[in-house]
């Protein structure tokens, strides 16, 4: 077990997770929209609308023509006049006649804008169109959907992607994704050294394999309060604390399966200090430890995708698909699994290490 | 080494002093794009993995004097 004392993978483990929390720290949120004001027009009225933007370039070189839509349903509508007032601000005039009110429907208008430099962006359902009770038949300016002509809809800048309800919590994704990551990999060397003791029964693969349940549920912890926290702010906005945990329980497959996980790893950590006969005590717990990794796997990896659940990518879909992660995320995300996996080892050779040494003593 | 877990223990109860001003409507964790949610998260991670360091500088502690 020469892994235990080479030190080159421990470099490698700081060097990587210190590019992931600079990187998490300087890279901004994408290009997005902040709010629209007012949130309400009348019909057979011209209203001018103040459009906030977040990290946009409207007056860089590079953005060129700056362009902006009303859209309802799938349809876009140019609007009546449109100005850009500073780099992250815009002006837009827009009216809808009354004859018109009945097309749209749901009466809630999206706002979309496009420059060169930050591709294309919107706020869903910015506007919501307060329609006439009585139609005026005398209203002129019917509006034509036009289709719209765009360089690029992707973003030429290093940023990440600008979600709503999300926002900068995007950043989570290096730090609670790969806590799983981390636990899967400690619970998977956990397996390789109970296996590797039931055919050759010797006291360091019993070794090996509780420390590595022990620093693995160290990262299930960590992932489960990270979690917890993550959701309450996104998911859950507006819901208390003890609804929460409820509703992360009973409605969402995923958390309540890996807890179900986790609580056959900490009877895995009962067995193996309930029985005061070492050969005894390892046999039974490397069995154990095989029989507890396929029921992980069944919770953690089978069991989500058989029904819908807030995570992404569960319910039938492989998790990351091109949606999910861009490519300023990616630059970031597989380092920092790499980089936490590597971190779970190094807690984890240490603590072997001072196992090693006590039995030593002992003996 | 029961001083110092004290301690840790101690910060850790500023915590829920952000929790209480969340009845509030200026939600301190909503605020500028949610970013104190990421600064929470971190800190969670970083206190969780201080605390298992103490406890195998307890068990170290523990061979040492033996």
């Amino acid at each position: 077990m020469n892994w235990l004392y080479s030190k080159w993978w421990k470099w490698l483990s700081v060097v990587l997770l210190t590019y992931v929390v600079a990187g998490s720290f300087f890279v901004k949120l994408g290009p997005g929209i902040t709010s629209v004001t007012p949130v309400a027009m009348y019909t057979d009225t011209v209203t001018t609308f103040q459009i906030t933007c977040y990290h946009s370039h409207f007056n860089s070189d590079k953005a060129g023509k700056v362009q902006m839509w009303f859209k309802n349903q799938s349809k876009y509508y140019a609007p009546l006049s449109f100005k850009v007032t500073g780099n992250e601000t815009a002006e837009a005039s827009f009216a809808v006649s009354s004859l018109q009110q009945d097309s749209f429907k749901p009466a809630s208008i999206d706002v979309v804008i496009n420059d060169e430099l930050d591709g294309t962006f919107a706020l869903r359902d910015a506007i919501t169109l307060v329609k006439a009770t009585a139609v005026d038949s005398s209203s002129t300016g019917l509006l034509t959907p036009t289709e719209p002509e765009v360089k690029h809809n992707k973003h030429q800048l290093v940023c990440y992607p600008y979600r709503e309800i999300l926002y900068e919590t995007i950043r989570n994704t290096f730090f609670h994704v790969p806590m799983w990551f981390a636990m899967t990999m400690l619970l998977f060397a956990s397996l390789i050294a109970s296996i590797s003791f039931l055919i050759n029964p010797q006291t360091k693969y019993d070794t090996v394999a509780h420390q590595a349940v022990v620093v693995a549920l160290l990262f299930g912890v960590c992932g489960y309060l990270t979690g917890l926290i993550w959701s309450k702010y996104t998911w859950y906005i507006g819901v208390s604390w003890g609804d929460v945990i409820r509703k992360l329980l009973l409605e969402d497959i995923k958390m309540a399966a890996a807890l179900v996980a986790m609580f056959f790893y900490f009877a895995y950590l009962i067995i193996h200090s309930s029985i005061e006969d070492k050969t005894k005590r390892a046999k039974v717990a490397a069995v154990y430890n095989v029989f507890a990794f396929v029921i992980f796997i069944l919770c953690v990896f089978v069991l989500p995708r058989l029904t819908d659940s807030m995570h992404p990518g569960n319910g039938g879909n492989p998790a990351f698909s091109k949606y999910d992660l861009d490519s300023t995320l990616r630059m970031f995300f597989y380092p920092a699994v790499i980089g936490w996996i590597l971190l779970g080892f190094w807690i984890l050779s240490v603590c072997i290490r001072l196992q090693f040494i006590q039995q030593k003593r002992e003996s | 080494m029961k001083k110092i877990l004290n301690l840790l223990l101690l910060t850790l109860l500023s915590l829920t002093t952000f929790a209480q001003g969340e009845s509030g409507t200026n939600d301190f964790f909503k605020s500028n794009l949610k970013i104190y949610v990421v600064v929470a998260v971190l800190t969670i991670i970083l206190s969780c993995i201080f605390i298992f360091l103490f406890f195998i500088e307890r068990r170290l502690k523990k061979l040492e004097e033996k």
